[in-house]
């Protein structure tokens, strides 16, 4: 009877996995948590579709990033940046790896307000308010740690079937 | 008592020097701009930067100052400056606006319309950086022979927008966004809207044909519209209709339909009717 019981919980833990597997797997690949507000997009509204792509894609990005700049890869920034963004990302994971260095984002989440999309849709401006973890690391050393609420502003341009990030820089306040 | 003031003062100067083995640095710096951070100590430490297109490692000498180069200060954002275990973070802000990137949309529009061009600018510093301290903007969309639009705006967060209405007279309009002395040019054309009213007139061609010839086609301004704008001929008579497309040629348009003893025949372009002719049972 016990043995029973016990062959019922793994099939159920079985079961659990196999659903839960796609959740987590999109997760992964759709990056880290955005939530859009376009409530104060100027001078053209946002529509359904594009909102979720932008979404999807600068999550997408951070998670690129992330990946990028922890383990000194150019190549793991993938399509998702471009231009100036782009640049000055691949020179600092050159420069992180000449030296040793690295960084790590441990991303909790961003709320991200759209401030601008040009009324030709070629253009969007956003203010992004994350909760993060940064570590910066000689080797395996932190060097430093700290955590808390970062801002940021991006410039994201649409292509063929997704959005670019064509700036990111940090800023102190919105 | 006396013992307790000693050592008050001694705690007073431990926490004084333990003050100034932090790393002071200002909360800002221009993009560009060379940066002294003074040290206390001695002997040597490393000094860690990261910043958001740059990261350097390098060994330092504690007790005289430690200076970030310009070029390791170029790109805006956030920086963290790492010396002997003490940390501090600083912003690096772009500079004077130096370029204008500008968005001018459409590249073709019809003249005498309201809201119909539209202008976007970013700013940026001569590092690339987005200037993102308020800034003057100017967009003026001038056509020969027209009196300019104009149009003072601010900027924020890096960008400022237009939207102007479209001279009254067609041609290649100039527009022009500029901030302090960064200036950009698009070129706009304006052509003629749709045409305003269309006034043609007929006579008897070669075997009978009804000969069609408008007179010059113009705009509500007065201005001709351009050719090759499509003009479309309909004769109605008992036996049917018959149409024609024609092109503006030369600022005219002109067709010859079926003979017909007796017809109406009306002409049309776009959503513009023009007047009826009554073919056949006099005009």
């Amino acid at each position: 009877m016990r043995a029973r019981i016990q062959v019922r919980h793994l099939l159920f833990g079985l079961l659990a996995a196999l659903l839960a597997a796609p959740l987590l797997l999109s997760a992964a690949e759709t990056g880290f948590a955005v939530i859009l507000d376009t409530s104060q997009s100027q001078p053209r509204q946002v529509e359904e579709t594009t909102m979720a792509s932008v979404e999807r894609d600068y999550g997408h990005a951070w998670h690129a990033m992330a990946a990028a700049i922890e383990e000194n890869k150019i190549g793991l920034l993938g399509s998702d940046f471009v231009g100036l963004a782009r640049e000055q990302l691949s020179q600092a994971i050159a420069e992180q790896g000449k030296s040793g260095l690295k960084r790590r984002y441990i991303d909790h989440g961003h709320q991200v307000r759209v401030v601008f999309y040009s009324s030709d849709g070629s253009a969007m401006e956003l203010h992004d308010t994350v909760r993060l973890e940064i570590q910066l690391l000689d080797g395996d050393k932190v060097v430093h740690r700290e955590q808390g609420t970062f801002h940021f502003l991006a410039l994201m341009t649409p292509a063929e079937n997704s959005w670019k990030v064509r700036l990111l820089e940090s800023v102190s306040g919105f | 008592m006396r013992r307790f003031l000693l050592l008050l003062a001694l705690a007073c100067a431990a926490s004084e020097w333990l003050a100034g083995a932090s790393l002071r640095v200002p909360d800002r710096v221009q993009a560009g701009q060379e940066l002294s951070i003074p040290t206390s100590g001695s002997g040597e430490a490393t000094l860690y930067l990261f910043g958001p297109s740059h990261a350097a490692k390098r060994t330092v000498k504690l007790g005289t100052p430690v200076t970030l180069a310009g070029d390791e200060l170029l790109s805006a954002g956030r920086y963290v400056v790492v010396l002997n275990g003490e940390s501090s973070t600083f912003f690096v802000t772009a500079g004077p606006v130096s370029t204008v990137a500008f968005i001018a949309r459409p590249s073709r529009v019809p003249a005498s319309t309201k809201d119909v061009v539209s202008g976007t600018v970013f700013l940026f510093d001569r590092n690339q950086n987005l200037v993102l301290s308020p800034q003057p903007v100017s967009f003026s969309l001038a056509v020969p022979g027209a009196p300019d639009v104009q149009h003072q705006q601010t900027s924020k967060d890096g960008v400022a927008w237009a939207r102007l209405d479209s001279s009254r007279r067609a041609g290649a309009a100039q527009f022009v966004a500029s901030s302090g002395a960064a200036s950009v040019r698009r070129v706009v054309q304006e052509v003629a809207g749709e045409p305003c009213n269309i006034r043609m007139h007929a006579e008897r061609a070669k075997g009978g044909a009804i000969a069609l010839q408008t007179d010059p086609i113009r705009d509500c301004a007065g201005n001709p519209v351009p050719d090759g704008t499509i003009v479309t001929f309909t004769s109605v008579d008992e036996s049917g209709r018959s149409t024609v497309d024609a092109r503006i040629k030369r600022g005219f348009a002109q067709a010859e339909l079926p003979a017909s003893r007796r017809a109406t025949v009306s002409v049309a372009s776009g959503i513009v009717s023009g007047n009826e002719i009554r073919w056949g049972g006099g005009q």
